[in-house]
């Protein structure tokens, strides 16, 4: 005796160890419900589809009209994967909606911490006259430039007013280390200080290690200070960069650097390069020498467009072209280096495959929305201005300052952390409401910067199709796409940059964007 | 969609009921670099957009480069408008429900709590 089940076919009411046929499951055929989601072309075969919560599907292009327009049955392979990864639904609201929800929640889950990293400018005196340098700088022995005392103390009050548990303090300048007496007062005052406060505190100096001294060194492994510094690649192309006149500035950080790694262990030095026009024609060599170094990784960064920088030629969207070739070109080596049995990584790839590959939030400024700029970093000048990030204080060296928030000495917490500076600059520092960046499917992996938009744009939405930040963004997330959807092998490396203990370039710094030191 | 080029300009018509005012914005916001682009709403429900290259003229080859990116990009933009708006509420939801407790994070737990060893916070 048979009747008809849901789909209409023939159902046998005689109890069955068999299992009913699948289309008895379906409902309606090609009904569902999107959920929200994004797309991109990564080549002309590949598109990926990115959901809010980041998780993404590379897949045949024309999918995402496909599932617009109804087009994806019950039956297509792919329709499970988009059930179960969160692009469509069976319902209107999905059964997983509070997951999913947590998941967005830990994506943004910087945001509780709110301003941990807390940049001291210790002096603009400086020993180098670097070419790409963004900050104005002193002759060393115009110690009025050394940040005051008082401007200590009441700096580092207005840190621990904070509600960061954990909290990063980093010294640059110039080259702080010529205010090294005043670097000591810091460290040992926040030390005491935090006997109270019982925060989890990192110190980061920033130096180019040209008068670095085994005392200093002695003190900084009494402190656990991080040494973090720059090195542009071989000797010719980082003295071309980084003159330091008289003396070989190569010779000099190479010493430092092994002198560094024999006190205060491998982990606790790091380095960073900036790409100037000449370092692009050397991305092979560069990877080399951090190797030889024995450095682990090495941040690929190009100019930015803010100060001394911005005078130079490498300033401009031509140069931009030529650093995402250098990018990938360098990339691509460091994969073939890795596949060799080195372990070594790229910084920035990492940063942004953290954001692809888990579901965590990152603490790099730069690709944080809500912006990093107040939210993550704030900068505290020589003179005592306070400043929402570090580009914000090289605009002031340059007269402009709209983004200076107040003065330790005459302004409250709520005032510089709240006011209506920050309240103007929060109108505008989250990607999810900014022309261009609302529908672009990287949204999950990038981050406002209104510094920027305003530096390069004369306004703090900016005009995506003419940033810089912008390209470089798309291009790289495009190529890590593309290098994951063409290789296991690859995506399986990238996997265990984000998933292993390698600590990033700069342990405890979260943006990485301001001046070398 | 008719496409035109006149005095290097390419002109496009497209209807309304097709291509919403919002799709077009977003759309050609992405040719700004290139192209100053206006858009103007005309009668029985067309638009007229306008392309004019900023820095150099088009060559021939380069016009049917152009009408196919537009036609692409148009179809995209269509389907991204239709995501938009269909699931703007679950989108509103789930970030309502993302941060619904945002401010409890400090909270205790309801009710007594109490350790085994005797290790009172307060």
């Amino acid at each position: 005796m048979t009747h008809c089940g849901p789909s209409g076919s023939e159902v046998s009411s005689i109890r069955s160890r068999k299992f009913r046929p699948i289309n008895d499951f379906q409902t309606d055929i090609n009904f569902y419900h999107l959920l929200p989601f994004r797309f991109h072309k990564i080549t002309d075969q590949t598109e990926v589809l990115i959901n809010e919560i980041g998780d993404f599907l590379l897949c045949d292009i024309g999918t995402a009209r496909r599932i617009v327009n109804r087009e994806v049955s019950y039956s297509d392979r792919i329709y499970a994967d988009l059930i179960s990864q969160f692009f469509i639904s069976e319902k209107p609201i999905p059964d997983l909606i509070d997951l999913m929800a947590t998941r967005y929640r830990t994506k943004k889950a910087f945001l509780d911490e709110f301003t941990s990293l807390h940049i001291f400018v210790m002096t603009l005196r400086c020993n180098h006259k670097c070419r790409y340098c963004q900050v104005s700088r002193v002759a060393e022995n115009c110690s009025d430039f050394d940040m005051s005392l008082s401007n200590i103390d009441k700096s580092v009050e207005l840190m621990f007013m904070s509600p960061s548990k954990n909290l990063t303090v980093e010294f640059q300048g110039g080259e702080p280390l010529l205010a090294y007496d005043k670097i000591k007062y810091a460290v040992e005052m926040i030390t005491r200080l935090n006997e109270i406060h019982k925060r989890r505190v990192t110190f980061v100096l920033c130096t180019n290690l040209s008068i670095m001294s085994e005392d200093m060194l002695d003190f900084c492994k009494k402190f656990g200070v991080i040494i973090s510094t720059s090195l542009d690649g071989p000797e010719y192309l980082h003295n071309s960069n980084r003159p330091m006149l008289p003396g070989n500035g190569f010779r000099l950080i190479k010493d430092n650097i092994r002198l560094c790694q024999e006190i205060l262990g491998g982990d606790s030095v790091s380095a960073l390069m900036t790409t100037s026009e000449l370092s692009l024609k050397y991305p092979r060599e560069i990877v080399d020498e951090y190797i030889a170094q024995g450095f682990t990784s090495v941040f690929l960064r190009p100019i930015n467009p803010y100060g001394l920088a911005k005078k130079h030629r490498d300033y401009d969207l031509d140069y931009l072209e030529q650093f995402l070739s250098f990018y990938k070109t360098a990339l691509l080596y460091i994969i073939e280096v890795n596949k060799q049995g080195i372990t070594f990584i790229e910084d920035y790839a990492s940063i942004i495959l953290s954001k692809m590959l888990t579901p965590f939030a990152i603490g790099f400024t730069d690709l944080q929305s809500p912006s990093g700029v107040i939210n993550s970093v704030v900068v505290y000048n020589y003179d005592g201005a306070v400043y929402a990030s570090d580009e914000s204080r090289m605009l002031a060296e340059e007269g402009d300052y709209t983004f200076r928030l107040g003065h330790v000495s005459s302004d409250e917490y709520q005032h510089i952390f709240y006011g209506p500076k920050a309240q103007w600059i929060s109108q505008h520092w989250a990607n999810e409401a900014l022309p261009g960046c609302s529908e672009c499917a990287f949204l999950p992996f990038c981050g406002a910067d209104p510094v920027r938009n305003y530096a390069t744009h004369g306004d703090i939405v900016g005009h995506r199709p003419t940033s810089g930040f912008c390209k470089k963004n798309i291009e790289i997330i495009r190529f890590l796409f593309q290098l994951i959807s063409e290789s296991n092998e690859t995506e399986m490396l990238f996997r265990s940059w984000v998933n292993n203990t390698h600590s990033p370039a700069q342990p405890g710094r979260v943006s990485l964007d301001f001046p070398p030191c | 969609m008719e496409f035109a080029f006149s005095e290097d300009c390419l002109l496009l018509k497209a209807q309304l009921s097709i291509y919403s005012v919002d799709v077009l914005h977003k759309c050609f916001y992405w040719y700004t670099a290139e192209f100053a682009v206006d858009i103007e709403v005309q009668a029985d429900d067309m638009v007229l957009v306008r392309l004019c290259p900023k820095n150099k003229d088009l060559t021939s080859d380069e016009h049917g480069a152009l009408v196919n990116r537009i036609k692409t990009d148009l179809i995209d933009f269509k389907a991204r408008d239709i995501i938009t708006k269909e699931t703007r509420n679950i989108r509103d939801l789930l970030v309502a429900k993302a941060f619904a407790h945002s401010d409890q994070f400090d909270s205790k737990p309801a009710g007594n709590v109490s350790d085994p060893l005797g290790y009172d916070p307060e």
